[in-house]
Protein backbone atom coordinates (compact mmCIF):
# COMPACT_ATOMS: atom_id res chain seq x y z
CA UNK A 1 0.00 0.00 0.00
CA UNK A 2 1.33 3.52 -0.92
CA UNK A 3 0.64 6.29 1.26
CA UNK A 4 2.18 9.82 0.15
CA UNK A 5 1.33 12.95 2.14
CA UNK A 6 0.39 15.50 0.46
CA UNK A 7 -0.56 17.97 2.78
CA UNK A 8 -1.14 18.77 6.08
CA UNK A 9 -4.48 20.16 5.25
CA UNK A 10 -7.74 18.26 3.85
CA UNK A 11 -6.99 17.08 0.65
CA UNK A 12 -11.10 18.45 -0.71
CA UNK A 13 -11.50 16.48 -3.69
CA UNK A 14 -8.81 14.68 -6.59
CA UNK A 15 -9.47 13.18 -10.31
CA UNK A 16 -6.56 11.19 -11.59
CA UNK A 17 -5.93 11.51 -15.60
CA UNK A 18 -6.49 8.58 -17.72
CA UNK A 19 -3.32 7.12 -17.59
CA UNK A 20 -2.84 7.71 -13.54
CA UNK A 21 0.20 9.73 -14.23
CA UNK A 22 -1.03 12.96 -12.84
CA UNK A 23 -3.40 14.03 -10.31
CA UNK A 24 -5.34 17.11 -9.85
CA UNK A 25 -6.16 17.86 -6.48
CA UNK A 26 -7.85 20.66 -4.30
CA UNK A 27 -5.64 21.66 -0.76
CA UNK A 28 -8.87 22.92 0.81
CA UNK A 29 -8.34 26.39 -0.95
CA UNK A 30 -9.50 27.77 -4.29
CA UNK A 31 -6.85 26.78 -6.02
CA UNK A 32 -6.48 22.90 -7.96
CA UNK A 33 -2.77 21.78 -7.86
CA UNK A 34 -1.90 18.70 -10.62
CA UNK A 35 0.73 16.72 -9.45
CA UNK A 36 2.79 14.56 -12.00
CA UNK A 37 4.39 10.68 -10.74
CA UNK A 38 8.40 11.12 -11.15
CA UNK A 39 9.55 7.66 -9.85
CA UNK A 40 8.56 7.45 -6.50
CA UNK A 41 8.28 11.34 -5.56
CA UNK A 42 5.27 13.62 -6.95
CA UNK A 43 6.02 16.94 -8.02
CA UNK A 44 3.94 19.88 -8.66
CA UNK A 45 3.28 20.75 -12.31
CA UNK A 46 0.22 23.12 -12.46
CA UNK A 47 -1.67 25.41 -10.35
CA UNK A 48 -4.73 26.44 -11.59
CA UNK A 49 -6.40 29.72 -9.94
CA UNK A 50 -9.23 30.97 -10.93
CA UNK A 51 -12.00 29.97 -8.72
CA UNK A 52 -13.06 32.71 -5.66
CA UNK A 53 -14.13 29.83 -3.39
CA UNK A 54 -13.07 26.69 -2.41
CA UNK A 55 -13.41 23.61 -4.82
CA UNK A 56 -15.40 20.62 -4.14
CA UNK A 57 -15.46 18.97 -7.15
CA UNK A 58 -13.16 18.09 -9.23
CA UNK A 59 -13.38 15.73 -12.29
CA UNK A 60 -10.83 14.60 -15.23
CA UNK A 61 -12.16 13.46 -18.48
CA UNK A 62 -9.82 10.44 -19.46
CA UNK A 63 -10.58 10.53 -23.59
CA UNK A 64 -10.64 14.27 -24.14
CA UNK A 65 -8.42 15.11 -21.33
CA UNK A 66 -10.59 18.32 -19.71
CA UNK A 67 -10.60 19.34 -16.42
CA UNK A 68 -14.10 20.50 -15.03
CA UNK A 69 -14.16 22.46 -11.28
CA UNK A 70 -16.72 23.50 -9.18
CA UNK A 71 -16.63 25.25 -6.14
CA UNK A 72 -18.16 27.44 -3.49
CA UNK A 73 -18.18 30.00 -5.68
CA UNK A 74 -21.14 29.05 -7.64
CA UNK A 75 -19.10 28.52 -10.66
CA UNK A 76 -17.75 25.70 -12.75
CA UNK A 77 -14.90 25.70 -14.89
CA UNK A 78 -14.17 23.46 -18.09
CA UNK A 79 -10.18 23.29 -17.92
CA UNK A 80 -8.68 22.55 -21.71
CA UNK A 81 -4.58 21.84 -21.72
CA UNK A 82 -3.23 24.23 -24.85
CA UNK A 83 0.16 23.54 -25.25
CA UNK A 84 1.47 23.46 -21.22
CA UNK A 85 -1.38 25.65 -19.96
CA UNK A 86 -4.74 25.06 -18.62
CA UNK A 87 -6.92 27.42 -20.08
CA UNK A 88 -10.45 27.63 -17.80
CA UNK A 89 -13.97 28.42 -19.72
CA UNK A 90 -16.45 29.32 -17.31
CA UNK A 91 -19.97 27.61 -16.84
CA UNK A 92 -22.69 29.87 -15.65
CA UNK A 93 -24.85 27.19 -13.62
CA UNK A 94 -27.53 29.76 -12.94
CA UNK A 95 -27.36 27.98 -9.20
CA UNK A 96 -27.55 30.80 -6.19
CA UNK A 97 -26.10 28.22 -3.71
CA UNK A 98 -22.53 26.47 -3.69
CA UNK A 99 -22.16 24.06 -6.31
CA UNK A 100 -20.82 20.08 -4.53
CA UNK A 101 -19.61 17.85 -7.10
CA UNK A 102 -19.74 17.35 -10.48
CA UNK A 103 -19.01 14.19 -12.78
CA UNK A 104 -18.02 14.08 -16.49
CA UNK A 105 -20.52 11.77 -18.30
CA UNK A 106 -19.17 8.53 -19.81
CA UNK A 107 -19.13 9.89 -23.23
CA UNK A 108 -18.15 13.07 -21.90
CA UNK A 109 -20.50 15.41 -23.60
CA UNK A 110 -21.71 16.58 -20.56
CA UNK A 111 -21.29 16.78 -17.03
CA UNK A 112 -23.42 16.81 -14.15
CA UNK A 113 -23.14 19.50 -11.35
CA UNK A 114 -24.90 19.29 -7.66
CA UNK A 115 -25.42 22.31 -5.44
CA UNK A 116 -26.76 23.95 -2.49
CA UNK A 117 -29.36 25.09 -4.79
CA UNK A 118 -31.36 21.81 -4.17
CA UNK A 119 -30.43 21.03 -8.14
CA UNK A 120 -28.59 19.33 -10.30
CA UNK A 121 -27.38 21.46 -13.46
CA UNK A 122 -26.78 19.04 -17.12
CA UNK A 123 -24.45 20.81 -19.04
CA UNK A 124 -23.63 20.36 -22.63
CA UNK A 125 -21.36 22.52 -24.95
CA UNK A 126 -23.43 24.33 -27.56
CA UNK A 127 -21.66 24.04 -30.84
CA UNK A 128 -23.51 27.58 -32.39
CA UNK A 129 -22.92 29.84 -29.88
CA UNK A 130 -19.55 27.57 -28.76
CA UNK A 131 -19.96 28.16 -25.39
CA UNK A 132 -22.19 25.51 -22.11
CA UNK A 133 -25.55 25.42 -21.74
CA UNK A 134 -27.44 23.95 -18.99
CA UNK A 135 -30.52 22.77 -17.63
CA UNK A 136 -31.83 22.05 -14.17
CA UNK A 137 -33.07 18.83 -12.46
CA UNK A 138 -35.19 20.26 -9.87
CA UNK A 139 -38.00 18.45 -8.52
CA UNK A 140 -38.56 16.24 -6.72
CA UNK A 141 -35.23 17.22 -4.52
CA UNK A 142 -35.61 19.18 -1.30
CA UNK A 143 -31.76 19.69 -0.02
CA UNK A 144 -28.42 19.48 -1.14
CA UNK A 145 -27.03 17.52 -3.90
CA UNK A 146 -23.93 15.65 -2.13
CA UNK A 147 -22.78 12.99 -4.50
CA UNK A 148 -23.26 12.03 -8.40
CA UNK A 149 -22.76 9.00 -10.44
CA UNK A 150 -23.45 7.91 -14.32
CA UNK A 151 -25.20 5.04 -15.61
CA UNK A 152 -22.90 4.26 -18.67
CA UNK A 153 -25.55 4.73 -20.94
CA UNK A 154 -24.50 8.51 -20.83
CA UNK A 155 -28.01 9.65 -19.77
CA UNK A 156 -28.91 8.00 -16.76
CA UNK A 157 -27.56 9.50 -13.53
CA UNK A 158 -27.76 8.86 -10.01
CA UNK A 159 -27.96 11.48 -7.40
CA UNK A 160 -27.43 11.16 -3.41
CA UNK A 161 -28.97 14.04 -1.44
CA UNK A 162 -28.83 15.60 2.01
CA UNK A 163 -32.81 15.00 2.15
CA UNK A 164 -31.89 11.67 2.91
CA UNK A 165 -32.78 10.17 -0.47
CA UNK A 166 -30.80 8.40 -3.19
CA UNK A 167 -32.73 9.18 -6.01
CA UNK A 168 -31.91 8.15 -10.44
CA UNK A 169 -32.66 11.05 -13.04
CA UNK A 170 -33.01 11.02 -16.89
CA UNK A 171 -30.43 13.45 -18.00
CA UNK A 172 -30.96 12.93 -21.75
CA UNK A 173 -30.05 16.28 -23.62
CA UNK A 174 -31.83 15.82 -27.26
CA UNK A 175 -28.96 18.08 -28.39
CA UNK A 176 -26.15 15.93 -28.06
CA UNK A 177 -27.30 12.25 -28.40
CA UNK A 178 -29.67 9.93 -29.90
CA UNK A 179 -32.38 8.58 -27.36
CA UNK A 180 -31.70 5.80 -25.34
CA UNK A 181 -32.64 2.13 -25.30
CA UNK A 182 -34.89 1.03 -22.71
CA UNK A 183 -32.82 -0.09 -19.17
CA UNK A 184 -33.65 -2.01 -16.04
CA UNK A 185 -34.48 0.76 -14.13
CA UNK A 186 -37.28 2.32 -16.74
CA UNK A 187 -37.99 2.81 -20.62
CA UNK A 188 -39.05 6.13 -21.09
CA UNK A 189 -36.59 8.67 -20.45
CA UNK A 190 -37.54 12.17 -20.62
CA UNK A 191 -35.04 14.48 -19.59
CA UNK A 192 -35.96 15.09 -15.65
CA UNK A 193 -38.05 12.09 -15.15
CA UNK A 194 -37.40 10.11 -11.77
CA UNK A 195 -36.21 7.03 -11.98
CA UNK A 196 -35.67 5.71 -8.89
CA UNK A 197 -36.23 7.52 -5.45
CA UNK A 198 -35.19 5.52 -2.46
CA UNK A 199 -37.34 5.11 1.03
CA UNK A 200 -35.76 7.74 3.36
CA UNK A 201 -32.81 6.44 5.62
CA UNK A 202 -31.88 8.57 8.18
CA UNK A 203 -28.65 10.35 7.29
CA UNK A 204 -27.57 12.91 4.32
CA UNK A 205 -26.52 10.70 0.94
CA UNK A 206 -22.41 11.58 1.21
CA UNK A 207 -21.51 9.19 -1.31
CA UNK A 208 -23.08 6.93 -4.20
CA UNK A 209 -22.08 4.61 -7.24
CA UNK A 210 -23.36 2.88 -9.79
CA UNK A 211 -21.96 -0.56 -10.78
CA UNK A 212 -19.94 -1.41 -13.80
CA UNK A 213 -23.48 -2.87 -15.59
CA UNK A 214 -25.28 -0.16 -14.76
CA UNK A 215 -28.58 -2.37 -13.26
CA UNK A 216 -26.79 -1.62 -9.45
CA UNK A 217 -26.48 1.23 -7.81
CA UNK A 218 -24.82 1.84 -3.98
CA UNK A 219 -24.94 4.26 -1.38
CA UNK A 220 -23.29 5.52 1.67
CA UNK A 221 -25.47 7.53 4.23
CA UNK A 222 -24.49 8.82 7.88
CA UNK A 223 -26.57 7.17 9.64
CA UNK A 224 -24.09 4.09 9.49
CA UNK A 225 -25.56 2.38 6.50
CA UNK A 226 -24.66 1.68 3.58
CA UNK A 227 -27.68 0.52 0.72
CA UNK A 228 -27.89 -1.02 -2.54
CA UNK A 229 -30.97 -1.40 -4.83
CA UNK A 230 -30.83 -3.98 -7.67
CA UNK A 231 -32.43 -2.99 -10.96
CA UNK A 232 -32.67 -6.90 -11.67
CA UNK A 233 -34.68 -7.67 -8.23
CA UNK A 234 -37.40 -4.93 -9.05
CA UNK A 235 -35.15 -2.12 -7.67
CA UNK A 236 -35.07 -4.20 -4.81
CA UNK A 237 -33.13 -2.37 -1.71
CA UNK A 238 -30.72 -4.07 0.64
CA UNK A 239 -29.48 -1.81 3.76
CA UNK A 240 -26.51 -2.65 5.74
CA UNK A 241 -26.64 -1.37 9.68
CA UNK A 242 -22.89 -1.13 9.67
CA UNK A 243 -20.94 -1.02 13.39
CA UNK A 244 -18.65 2.01 12.19
CA UNK A 245 -18.92 5.75 12.13
CA UNK A 246 -20.31 6.84 8.87
CA UNK A 247 -18.93 6.23 5.75
CA UNK A 248 -18.12 9.32 3.55
CA UNK A 249 -17.29 7.10 0.21
CA UNK A 250 -18.11 4.15 -1.59
CA UNK A 251 -17.19 2.41 -4.90
CA UNK A 252 -17.70 -0.97 -6.88
CA UNK A 253 -14.71 -2.72 -7.56
CA UNK A 254 -16.34 -6.17 -9.07
CA UNK A 255 -20.47 -6.24 -9.84
CA UNK A 256 -20.83 -8.13 -6.59
CA UNK A 257 -18.37 -6.53 -3.96
CA UNK A 258 -17.77 -3.12 -2.88
CA UNK A 259 -14.94 -0.60 -1.02
CA UNK A 260 -16.24 2.74 1.85
CA UNK A 261 -14.21 4.39 3.76
CA UNK A 262 -14.98 7.12 5.84
CA UNK A 263 -14.44 8.55 9.30
CA UNK A 264 -12.94 5.38 10.78
CA UNK A 265 -10.09 6.12 8.17
CA UNK A 266 -10.16 2.97 6.86
CA UNK A 267 -11.46 1.31 3.61
CA UNK A 268 -13.40 -1.99 4.03
CA UNK A 269 -14.83 -4.60 1.98
CA UNK A 270 -18.60 -5.35 1.90
CA UNK A 271 -20.28 -7.98 -0.22
CA UNK A 272 -23.91 -8.32 -2.16
CA UNK A 273 -25.76 -11.69 -2.54
CA UNK A 274 -27.65 -11.57 -5.24
CA UNK A 275 -29.61 -14.74 -4.21
CA UNK A 276 -30.75 -13.02 -1.04
CA UNK A 277 -30.63 -9.87 -2.00
CA UNK A 278 -28.59 -9.06 1.42
CA UNK A 279 -25.31 -6.81 2.36
CA UNK A 280 -22.69 -8.37 4.16
CA UNK A 281 -19.21 -6.77 5.83
CA UNK A 282 -16.45 -8.69 4.30
CA UNK A 283 -13.58 -6.85 6.84
CA UNK A 284 -11.01 -3.95 6.90
CA UNK A 285 -8.81 -3.38 4.35
CA UNK A 286 -6.16 -1.46 6.76
CA UNK A 287 -4.78 -4.27 9.25
CA UNK A 288 -1.47 -2.77 10.68
CA UNK A 289 1.25 -5.27 11.19
CA UNK A 290 0.85 -5.87 14.97
CA UNK A 291 3.36 -3.93 17.06
CA UNK A 292 5.56 -5.70 19.36
CA UNK A 293 3.37 -5.82 22.49
CA UNK A 294 6.01 -4.45 24.81
CA UNK A 295 4.73 -4.77 28.37
CA UNK A 296 3.18 -2.44 30.33
CA UNK A 297 5.51 -1.25 33.35
CA UNK A 298 3.21 -1.34 37.09
CA UNK A 299 3.83 2.59 37.36
CA UNK A 300 2.43 3.18 33.43
CA UNK A 301 -0.36 0.70 34.65
CA UNK A 302 -1.15 2.96 37.41
CA UNK A 303 -1.11 5.89 35.67
CA UNK A 304 -3.46 4.48 33.17
CA UNK A 305 -5.82 3.84 35.48
CA UNK A 306 -5.42 7.36 37.13
CA UNK A 307 -5.65 8.94 34.15
CA UNK A 308 -8.09 7.08 31.95
CA UNK A 309 -9.70 4.50 34.79
CA UNK A 310 -9.16 1.92 32.22
CA UNK A 311 -6.45 -0.99 32.24
CA UNK A 312 -6.13 -1.04 28.53
CA UNK A 313 -3.38 -0.91 26.81
CA UNK A 314 -4.69 -0.05 23.45
CA UNK A 315 -2.75 2.64 21.77
CA UNK A 316 -3.86 6.23 21.77
CA UNK A 317 -2.96 6.67 18.40
CA UNK A 318 -4.15 5.21 14.90
CA UNK A 319 -3.14 2.61 13.74
CA UNK A 320 -4.60 3.22 10.01
CA UNK A 321 -2.32 4.68 7.47
CA UNK A 322 -5.05 7.46 6.61
CA UNK A 323 -4.81 9.30 9.81
CA UNK A 324 -8.04 11.39 9.76
CA UNK A 325 -11.23 10.66 7.46
CA UNK A 326 -11.02 9.39 4.02
CA UNK A 327 -13.39 11.40 1.88
CA UNK A 328 -13.09 9.89 -1.53
CA UNK A 329 -12.24 6.77 -3.63
CA UNK A 330 -11.07 6.55 -6.49
CA UNK A 331 -10.50 3.50 -8.98
CA UNK A 332 -6.95 3.41 -11.01
CA UNK A 333 -6.82 0.32 -12.80
CA UNK A 334 -9.41 -2.00 -13.82
CA UNK A 335 -12.48 -0.03 -14.01
CA UNK A 336 -15.59 -0.54 -11.52
CA UNK A 337 -16.03 -4.73 -12.51
CA UNK A 338 -12.81 -5.94 -12.47
CA UNK A 339 -10.81 -3.14 -10.06
CA UNK A 340 -7.03 -4.13 -9.25
CA UNK A 341 -6.25 -0.28 -7.80
CA UNK A 342 -7.86 2.19 -6.08
CA UNK A 343 -6.91 5.08 -4.20
CA UNK A 344 -8.23 7.03 -1.31
CA UNK A 345 -7.53 10.62 -0.33
CA UNK A 346 -8.72 12.21 3.13
CA UNK A 347 -8.53 15.06 5.66
CA UNK A 348 -5.34 14.40 6.32
CA UNK A 349 -4.04 15.53 3.26
CA UNK A 350 -2.89 12.06 2.48
CA UNK A 351 -3.11 9.52 -0.74
CA UNK A 352 -2.95 6.07 -0.28
CA UNK A 353 -2.81 3.79 -3.88
CA UNK A 354 -4.42 0.24 -2.31
CA UNK A 355 -3.61 -2.87 -4.75
CA UNK A 356 -6.42 -5.63 -4.58
CA UNK A 357 -3.77 -8.45 -5.20
CA UNK A 358 -2.24 -7.76 -2.34
CA UNK A 359 -5.16 -7.36 0.09
CA UNK A 360 -6.16 -10.69 -0.93
CA UNK A 361 -2.99 -12.24 -0.07
CA UNK A 362 -2.37 -10.56 3.16
CA UNK A 363 -5.87 -10.87 4.36
CA UNK A 364 -6.01 -14.63 4.67
CA UNK A 365 -10.35 -14.09 5.36
CA UNK A 366 -10.85 -11.59 2.72
CA UNK A 367 -13.00 -13.16 -0.11
CA UNK A 368 -13.43 -10.97 -3.32
CA UNK A 369 -17.07 -12.14 -5.24
CA UNK B 1 -35.69 -15.34 38.17
CA UNK B 2 -33.53 -15.18 35.12
CA UNK B 3 -35.80 -16.27 32.89
CA UNK B 4 -38.60 -14.01 33.45
CA UNK B 5 -35.84 -10.61 33.76
CA UNK B 6 -34.98 -12.24 29.97
CA UNK B 7 -38.72 -12.76 28.74
CA UNK B 8 -40.14 -9.45 29.79
CA UNK B 9 -36.85 -7.58 28.31
CA UNK B 10 -38.02 -9.61 24.78
CA UNK B 11 -41.86 -8.45 25.20
CA UNK B 12 -40.65 -5.02 25.77
CA UNK B 13 -38.47 -4.83 22.78
CA UNK B 14 -41.69 -6.33 20.73
CA UNK B 15 -43.57 -4.16 22.36
CA UNK B 16 -41.97 -1.38 20.82
CA UNK B 17 -45.10 1.43 19.68
CA UNK B 18 -43.09 1.85 16.57
CA UNK B 19 -44.17 5.21 14.99
CA UNK B 20 -46.28 6.61 16.62
CA UNK B 21 -46.64 10.36 17.69
CA UNK B 22 -48.70 9.27 20.90
CA UNK B 23 -46.28 11.18 23.83
CA UNK B 24 -48.17 9.15 26.68
CA UNK B 25 -47.65 5.71 24.87
CA UNK B 26 -43.60 6.80 24.35
CA UNK B 27 -43.97 7.46 27.85
CA UNK B 28 -44.98 4.35 28.89
CA UNK B 29 -42.74 2.32 26.51
CA UNK B 30 -39.59 3.84 27.91
CA UNK B 31 -40.78 3.29 31.77
CA UNK B 32 -41.31 -0.14 31.31
CA UNK B 33 -38.56 -0.73 29.45
CA UNK B 34 -36.35 1.28 31.91
CA UNK B 35 -38.05 -0.61 35.29
CA UNK B 36 -36.81 -3.92 33.07
CA UNK B 37 -33.44 -2.57 32.06
CA UNK B 38 -32.71 -1.90 35.91
CA UNK B 39 -34.66 -4.99 37.30
CA UNK B 40 -30.98 -6.94 35.60
CA UNK B 41 -28.11 -8.20 37.11
CA UNK B 42 -25.15 -7.40 35.94
CA UNK B 43 -24.26 -10.85 35.21
CA UNK B 44 -27.17 -11.75 33.05
CA UNK B 45 -26.91 -8.58 30.83
CA UNK B 46 -24.49 -9.71 28.16
CA UNK B 47 -26.59 -12.42 27.44
CA UNK B 48 -29.92 -10.73 26.90
CA UNK B 49 -27.99 -8.10 24.63
CA UNK B 50 -26.84 -11.37 23.00
CA UNK B 51 -29.66 -12.45 22.15
CA UNK B 52 -30.79 -9.28 19.76
CA UNK B 53 -30.75 -9.16 16.60
CA UNK B 54 -29.07 -6.18 14.72
CA UNK B 55 -32.38 -4.04 14.35
CA UNK B 56 -32.98 -5.19 18.44
CA UNK B 57 -29.39 -3.26 19.35
CA UNK B 58 -30.44 -0.72 17.87
CA UNK B 59 -33.63 -0.35 19.63
CA UNK B 60 -32.22 -0.58 23.07
CA UNK B 61 -29.35 1.97 22.26
CA UNK B 62 -32.07 3.84 21.73
CA UNK B 63 -33.99 3.27 25.20
CA UNK B 64 -30.57 3.04 26.72
CA UNK B 65 -29.95 7.20 25.75
CA UNK B 66 -33.46 7.98 26.47
CA UNK B 67 -32.92 6.36 29.65
CA UNK B 68 -30.11 8.41 30.46
CA UNK B 69 -32.03 11.85 29.66
CA UNK B 70 -34.14 11.32 32.73
CA UNK B 71 -31.84 9.75 35.20
CA UNK B 72 -33.48 8.19 38.44
CA UNK B 73 -31.89 7.29 41.86
CA UNK B 74 -29.84 3.98 40.41
CA UNK B 75 -30.43 3.79 37.19
CA UNK B 76 -27.22 5.43 35.30
CA UNK B 77 -25.00 2.80 36.50
CA UNK B 78 -26.90 0.07 35.38
CA UNK B 79 -27.52 1.95 32.16
CA UNK B 80 -23.88 2.42 31.89
CA UNK B 81 -23.37 -1.47 32.01
CA UNK B 82 -26.04 -2.05 29.70
CA UNK B 83 -24.38 0.54 27.37
CA UNK B 84 -21.05 -1.36 27.68
CA UNK B 85 -22.46 -4.67 26.38
CA UNK B 86 -24.59 -3.20 23.57
CA UNK B 87 -21.60 -1.06 22.30
CA UNK B 88 -19.37 -4.04 22.03
CA UNK B 89 -22.38 -6.16 19.60
CA UNK B 90 -23.61 -2.85 17.64
CA UNK B 91 -20.62 -0.84 17.43
CA UNK B 92 -20.36 2.89 17.26
CA UNK B 93 -22.99 3.01 14.34
CA UNK B 94 -25.60 2.47 17.06
CA UNK B 95 -24.87 4.95 18.39
CA UNK B 96 -24.68 7.17 15.10
CA UNK B 97 -28.42 5.77 14.34
CA UNK B 98 -29.59 6.93 18.05
CA UNK B 99 -28.03 10.40 16.93
CA UNK B 100 -29.65 10.38 12.98
CA UNK B 101 -32.72 8.65 13.84
CA UNK B 102 -35.73 10.76 13.24
CA UNK B 103 -38.18 8.41 14.92
CA UNK B 104 -37.23 8.51 18.46
CA UNK B 105 -38.64 5.91 21.36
Amino acid sequence: MAYHSFLLEPISCHAWNKDRTQIALCPNNHEVHIYRKDGAKWSKIHELKEHNGQVTGIDWAPESNRLVTCGTDRNAYVWTLKGNVWKPTLVILRINRAARCVKWSPKENKFAVGSGSRLISICYFEQENDWWVCKHIKKPIRSTVLSLDWHPNNVLLAAGSCDFKCRIFSAYIKEVEERPSPTPWGNKMPFGELMFESSSSCGWVHSICFSASGSRVAWVSHDSTLCLADAGRKMGVATLCTETLPLLAVTFITENSLVAAGHDCCPMLFTYEESQGALTFGGKLDVPKQSSQRGLTARERFQNLDKKASSDTANATLDTLHKNSISQISVLVGGKDKCSQFCTTGMDGGMSIWDVKSLESALKDLKIK
Amino acid sequence: RTGEALRAFHTAIRSNPGNTRNQAMKEQAQGTMLKVLTSFKSSEIEQAVNSLDRNGVDLLMKYIYKGFEKPTENSSAILLQWHEKALAVGGLGSIVRVLTARKTV
